[in-house]
C-alpha cells in the first residue's frame, strides 16, 4: 500500500523534471542529431545527405581542426589555471580576517558583471594604444603587447580574462573548505603537523570531490567557450581565437549551413561526454568520498 | 610573532587579489563619469577632470531604462517562483520516495549539464513558435518551472544527509508526502533555498542570449539587451554604457553582499561531496 | 426611465462596437537596427507615416543587433512565421533569400507608381528581373579630417574635387608629416619612437566594405565579373592591399588596424580620436556624419586619394517587404515613405543617409535640403556626392561571397595587416585555397 502511494507521489512530484527532459532536452537533441544528416539553410527544404556533413568536417573543413586546436589549447590551459587560482583565493577567503564579507564580495564581483560589459571593458583594457594594461607595462619599462590584435597573443589574452571571473568556482571551493570537519584539522595540529602537512593529509583529500566537480564543470564550460571570442575578436585574427562553438555559430547563422552546424554540435557533445567520462574514470584514483554513497 | 606575519601575508595576498578583481570595475566607474573624448585620451587618465554625473541621467534619456529595469525584475521574480516550485519537489521525490526509474531520471538530469546550448537553441526556438510564445516572456520563465540540474543536484546531496526517521515519524502520524516535504524537510534546507534564490537572481538579471533570441518588441527588453543597444555596430556610446553598466550591477552587488553568508552556508550544506 | 437608459446604452455600445470593427486599423511591423539616434529618427518617421495615413498603425521593432545577428534573427523568425511586414535586411545575404522567395515582388507596385526612373539605378535590387528591394540609402566612403590638426602641422587641406584628389603617394607623404610621437618626431626621422605616438596621420577602416574603393582605384578586384574565379592574386589587387598594410607596418602612420571582420563592439571610437587630435584623418562611411554632427570641432571632408583612377563604393543596408506579409499594399506604402527623402528629411540632413532619389543629386533645391546644414561640411558635395557618378555597388550577387570572404580572404588579410606576411604571399595562398574550396559557384542572377 505504501509502495503504490509512494510511487504515485514520486511520479507526480518528479513530473516537471520528466516533462522538462522530454520537451527541452530530448526533442531538441533529436532535432539536432537528425538535422545533422541534412543540408539545410533554414529557408528552403532540407536535403538528406547522410553522413556527408561529418566526412566534410573531418576531411574538408580546414577550420574544424583549427577550431578544435584552439578550443583544446584554451580549455586545457585555462581550466587548471582557474582551479589553482580559485583554490588559493578560497583558502585566503577562509581565514579569520576582519572585513571578510567585503573581501568575498569583491572577489565575486567580476562574476556579477554582465557579459556584455565585461567583454567591452576588457577590450578597452587590452587596447594597444589607449588601454590600461599597456599603460602599466609601459610605466614599468616593459615592452607593450598587441593583446587581442595579434594571433600569437590573443589566446593568452583570453585566458587571462577568464581568470578574472572565477567567482563561482571560488565560492564553491570556499563552501567546501567550510564543510571540512574541524576535528580533522585539529587532530592534525595536535599531532604537530604544519600547514603543508595539513594540506596534504586533510584539506586536499576532503576537498577532492569538490575539485573533481569544479574540474568537470570547468572543462565542460571551457569546451563551450563562445561569448568572449564572439564579441571581442569574432574568431580572429586569422582564426587564432576561433573556438568550436564560435565556428558552429558562424556556420549556422553567418553562412546558413544549419545541417553542418548541427553536425558540429553533435561532435562537440560527444567530445564533452568523452572528456567527462575520462575525468570520471580517473577520479577513482584520486577522489576520496566519505560515508555512504547511494 | 609568526601569527602576525601570517596575518600580514594573508592581508597582502587578499589586497592583491582584490585589486585584480576590482581594477576593471574601477575603470568602468571612472569611465562612467567622463566625457567621450576624455575616455580615449592618451595617455589614459585615471580620474575625470569634471565628473559628468549627468551620464547617469542620460542613460534614461537614451533608452527606456526604467522599463528595462521593470521587465528584468518581473522575469527575476517569476524565475525564482519557478525554481522554488519545481526543484524542491523534484529533489524530494528523487531522494525520499522510492519508485522505478528514479536513478535514471537523476542521472539524465545531471547529464543535461553537458549539452552545449547551441544544440538546443534553434529547436527550442521552433518549439516556442508552435506554442505561440515568441516575443513574450514565456520562453524566459516557463523552463524554470521544469527543474534545474544544478539545483536538483545540490538539494539531492543535502536531502541524502537527512535521516529517514523524520519522515517515518510523520508518516506514522498520517501525514501526506507533500506535507512532509513542506513542513519538515523544507525548513531544514533554508540556506540552499538562499543559494537557489541568489543564483537565479544573478542568472536572470544578466541573461543575454535568451532575451536576444526571443524578444523583438522593445517594450519587453531587459537590461542586458539595453546594454547591448549601446554597443551597436556603428558607434558605441561608451560613457553612457559605463554608467548604465554600473546601474545594472549595483543591485547585484547589494544582493550578494547581504546574502553571501547564507549563500556560502547553503553551498556547504549542499555538500558537493559525493 | 431605466429601460430607456438601458436601451440608449445598448445602442451606443452597439454603435461603438460597429465603428470599432469598421475602424480596425491595419497593423504593420517595421524592423530595423541602428544607433539610438537612428532609432529615434526611424521611430519618428513611422509616427509621421501614421499621421499621414490614418487607418494604418506601424509598430517599429528595434533590433539591438545588426549584421549576422540580424540575419540569424530573420532566419529564426522565418522558421516560426513571425517575420515583420517590412524593414531592413542585411545586404550580404539578400540574394540567397531572394532565391527562396523571401521577398515581395515589388515590380507591379513600382510600375503602378511610376517610380523606377526617379531613383538612382543602383538603388533597386533586382533578382531575375523582379524588383525585390531597394537600398535604404546610398552610402559611400569618405575621408574625414580635423582642420585644426592639419593647420597646426602645416599641412595643406586636401582637395575636395574627387577627380583632382591627392595621389596615394602624396597622401602618404602628408600623413607622415602629421604622424608625430610624444617628443615631436616624425616617422623616418632618427629617434622616432613608434611605441609612443601622440598623433597618427590616418585611420583607414579595413573591413570589406571599405576596401572596395582602394581595390577598384588600383584596377584590382576580388571576384571576376562572372564570379567563377577570384582576382585577388592579380598584381593590381595585391598592390592595393599592400598599400593599406604599409600604412601601419612600413610608414607607421596608422595604429593597430583592428580586426578585418567588422566587429567594432568595444573598439575605441576613431571619431572621438579625430576630435581629440589623436588621429588626423579618418576614412570610413558617410553615415559617420550623424555622430560627427553632435561633436564640436572643425570637421573637414577631402576627396579620396587616387591611385590609378577615382573610385567609389555604393554600400548600404536594404529595405524589403517580406513575402509573407498580410498587407502588401500598406507595407509598400510604408516602404515608399521610407524611401522618400522629402518625408524623412532629418535622416538625410542629419547625416545618417545619402538619398537614393536621383533628383536629390541634381536638383539645386533638393540638394540644399539635405546638404546645406552644419552636419555636412563644405566640400562634401564635390568629394562624395559627385563621386557617386563612379560608384559601383558592393558585389552582393555572388554565391557564397560571404563565406569566401570570411573564411578564406579575411584570415589572410589579418596576417598582412599584422605585418606577418606580404600581401603577395597571402593573396596567392588565399586564391589557391578559394579555388580549391568549391565555393566559387557564380552569380545568383
Amino acid at each position: 500500500m505504501h509502495c503504490k502511494k509512494e510511487t504515485l507521489w514520486g511520479w507526480i512530484l518528479v513530473s516537471p523534471l520528466a516533462l522538462g527532459l522530454t520537451v527541452w532536452v530530448a526533442f531538441p537533441l533529436g532535432v539536432a542529431i537528425s538535422t545533422s544528416l541534412f543540408k539545410w539553410n533554414m529557408i528552403s527544404k532540407p536535403i538528406f545527405v547522410g553522413l556527408q556533413n561529418y566526412s566534410f568536417m573531418l576531411f574538408g573543413d580546414h577550420l574544424f581542426w583549427q577550431a578544435l586546436k584552439v578550443t583544446l589549447v584554451f580549455t586545457l590551459t585555462s581550466v587548471p589555471l582557474q582551479m589553482l587560482l580559485a583554490f588559493a583565493a578560497a583558502l585566503l577567503l577562509n581565514t579569520q580576517v576582519r572585513g571578510m564579507g567585503v573581501f568575498r564580495t569583491i572577489f565575486y564581483l567580476p562574476a556579477l558583471i554582465p557579459i556584455m560589459v565585461s567583454t567591452a571593458l576588457w577590450m578597452f583594457l587590452y587596447n594597444p594604444q589607449y588601454g590600461l594594461f599597456n599603460l602599466i607595462l609601459d610605466n614599468l619599462g616593459l615592452p607593450t603587447l598587441q593583446w587581442l590584435l595579434d594571433s600569437a597573443t590573443v589566446i593568452p589574452s583570453l585566458i587571462i580574462m577568464s581568470l578574472w571571473s572565477i567567482g563561482n568556482v571560488v565560492i564553491i571551493f570556499l563552501a567546501g573548505l567550510q564543510g571540512i570537519p574541524k576535528e580533522l584539522e585539529e587532530a592534525c595540529i595536535i599531532d604537530g603537523g604544519n600547514y603543508w602537512q595539513r594540506m596534504r593529509a586533510v584539506i586536499l583529500p576532503q576537498m577532492s570531490p569538490i575539485i573533481f566537480y569544479n574540474l568537470v564543470m570547468g572543462i565542460i564550460g571551457g569546451l563551450q567557450t563562445f561569448t568572449q571570442p564572439y564579441i571581442m575578436t569574432n574568431g580572429g585574427p586569422s582564426n587564432a581565437s576561433l573556438t568550436l562553438m564560435l565556428h558552429l555559430y558562424k556556420q549556422a547563422f553567418n553562412f546558413s549551413k544549419m545541417g553542418y552546424a548541427n553536425a558540429l554540435a553533435v561532435v562537440l557533445l560527444l567530445m564533452t561526454i568523452a572528456v567527462s567520462l575520462l575525468v570520471f574514470r580517473s577520479s577513482r584514483s584520486w577522489v576520496y568520498y566519505e560515508g555512504d554513497r547511494k | 610573532m609568526k601569527r602576525t606575519l601570517n596575518r600580514c601575508l594573508v592581508y597582502v595576498a587578499l589586497l592583491f587579489g582584490a585589486t585584480f578583481c576590482l581594477l576593471p570595475f574601477l575603470w568602468q566607474l571612472r569611465s562612467s563619469i567622463m566625457t567621450m573624448p576624455e575616455l580615449f585620451s592618451y595617455p589614459p587618465k585615471l580620474l575625470p577632470a569634471d565628473p559628468q554625473w549627468k551620464n547617469y541621467r542620460d542613460v534614461f534619456a537614451v533608452m527606456p531604462f526604467g522599463r528595462y529595469y521593470l521587465n528584468t525584475i518581473i522575469l527575476v521574480l517569476w524565475n525564482i517562483a519557478g525554481v522554488l516550485f519545481s526543484n524542491i519537489s523534484i529533489a524530494f521525490a528523487l531522494t525520499r520516495l522510492r519508485f522505478k526509474g528514479r536513478n535514471l531520471l537523476f542521472a539524465l538530469s545531471i547529464g543535461t549539464l553537458m549539452i552545449p546550448t547551441s544544440v538546443t537553441m534553434i529547436p527550442t526556438f521552433i518549439e516556442w513558435s508552435w506554442f505561440g510564445g515568441l516575443n513574450t516572456f514565456l520562453p524566459l520563465i516557463v523552463p524554470s518551472f521544469f527543474g534545474n540540474a544544478f539545483f536538483i543536484f545540490l538539494l539531492v546531496q543535502f536531502f541524502r544527509t537527512i535521516p529517514f526517521d523524520f519522515d517515518e515519524a510523520a508518516l506514522i502520524d498520517g501525514a501526506s508526502y507533500p506535507r512532509i516535504m513542506v513542513q519538515i524537510i523544507l525548513p531544514m534546507a533554508k540556506p540552499i533555498v538562499a543559494v537557489m534564490v541568489i543564483f537565479t537572481f544573478l542568472n536572470t538579471w544578466n541573461d543575454f542570449m535568451g532575451p536576444l533570441l526571443f524578444l523583438n518588441d522593445q517594450k519587453l527588453y531587459t537590461l542586458a539587451l539595453g546594454l547591448k543597444s549601446l554597443l551597436s555596430s556603428y558607434n558605441s556610446y561608451w560613457h553612457i554604457l559605463m554608467a548604465a553598466a554600473t546601474l545594472v550591477v549595483l543591485p547585484l552587488i547589494v544582493v550578494f553582499f547581504l546574502g553571501q553568508k547564507s549563500f556560502i552556508a547553503g553551498l556547504t550544506m549542499g555538500g558537493i561531496k559525493g | 426611465m431605466r429601460r430607456t437608459a438601458l436601451a440608449i446604452c445598448t445602442a451606443l455600445l452597439a454603435i461603438g462596437m460597429a465603428t470599432g470593427i469598421y475602424a480596425e486599423n491595419v497593423k504593420l511591423t517595421f524592423m530595423f537596427w541602428g544607433s539610438p539616434a537612428e532609432k529615434d529618427a526611424i521611430t519618428k518617421a513611422c509616427k509621421d507615416f501614421e499621421g499621414a495615413n490614418p487607418g494604418i498603425e506601424v509598430t517599429p521593432l528595434y533590433a539591438v543587433y545588426s549584421g549576422a545577428e540580424y540575419d540569424a534573427k530573420m532566419k529564426a523568425m522565418s522558421e516560426s512565421d513571425t517575420l515583420p511586414d517590412c524593414g531592413y535586411f542585411a545586404s550580404e545575404t539578400i540574394y540567397s533569400y531572394a532565391a527562396n522567395d523571401f521577398f515581395l515582388d515589388l515590380t507591379p507596385y513600382v510600375k503602378a507608381d511610376n517610380m523606377e526612373k526617379d531613383y538612382l539605378p543602383q538603388a533597386w535590387i533586382k533578382f531575375k528581373g523582379k524588383i525585390i528591394g531597394a537600398y535604404t540609402a546610398a552610402e559611400a566612403e569618405v575621408m574625414y579630417y580635423n582642420k585644426d590638426t592639419l593647420t597646426k602641422a602645416g599641412v595643406p587641406l586636401p582637395p575636395t574635387d574627387y577627380k583632382k584628389a591627392w595621389t596615394w603617394d602624396e597622401a602618404v607623404k602628408y600623413w607622415t608629416k602629421l604622424t608625430v610621437d610624444t617628443k615631436g618626431k616624425h616617422p623616418g626621422e632618427s629617434g622616432f619612437d613608434p611605441k609612443h605616438i601622440a598623433c597618427f596621420g590616418v585611420n583607414h577602416e579595413v573591413w570589406t566594405g571599405m576596401l572596395w574603393p582602394r581595390l577598384w582605384g588600383n584596377g584590382g578586384d576580388i571576384f571576376t565579373a562572372d564570379a567563377k574565379d577570384v582576382l585577388i592574386d592579380k598584381p593590381e589587387t595585391i598592390k592595393a592591399i599592400q598599400q593599406l598594410a604599409d600604412l601601419r607596418n612600413k610608414y607607421m602612420v596608422m595604429s593597430s588596424p583592428g580586426l578585418t571582420e567588422y566587429n567594432s563592439t568595444g573598439k575605441t571610437d576613431p571619431k572621438v580620436l579625430l576630435q581629440n587630435g589623436q588621429i588626423a584623418f579618418y576614412v570610413s562611411g558617410a553615415w559617420e556624419l550623424l555622430d560627427f554632427a553632435k561633436m564640436d570641432f572643425p570637421l573637414g571632408v577631402g576627396a579620396l586619394p587616387i591611385s590609378k583612377k577615382p573610385a567609389q563604393v555604393y554600400i548600404s543596408g536594404v529595405n524589403v517587404v517580406f513575402n509573407k506579409t498580410k498587407h502588401p499594399a500598406e507595407a509598400w506604402k510604408l516602404q515608399k515613405w521610407m524611401m522618400d527623402p522629402s518625408k524623412t528629411t532629418e535622416l538625410y540632413s542629419g547625416g545618417l543617409w545619402m538619398p537614393t532619389k536621383s533628383s536629390w543629386y541634381t536638383d539645386k533645391a533638393d540638394l540644399a535640403k539635405w546638404l546645406e546644414n552644419p552636419a555636412h561640411p563644405k566640400g562634401f558635395k564635390e568629394a562624395v556626392v559627385d563621386s557617386m557618378a563612379v560608384a559601383r555597388n558592393e558585389p552582393l550577387n555572388i554565391k557564397n561571397s560571404n563565406q569566401i570572404i570570411s573564411e578564406y580572404l579575411n584570415p589572410e588579410l589579418d596576417k598582412v595587416w599584422q605585418g606577418k606576411d606580404t600581401a603577395e604571399n597571402a593573396m596567392k595562398r588565399a586564391a589557391a585555397a578559394i579555388r580549391k574550396s568549391g565555393l566559387l559557384q557564380g552569380l545568383w542572377n
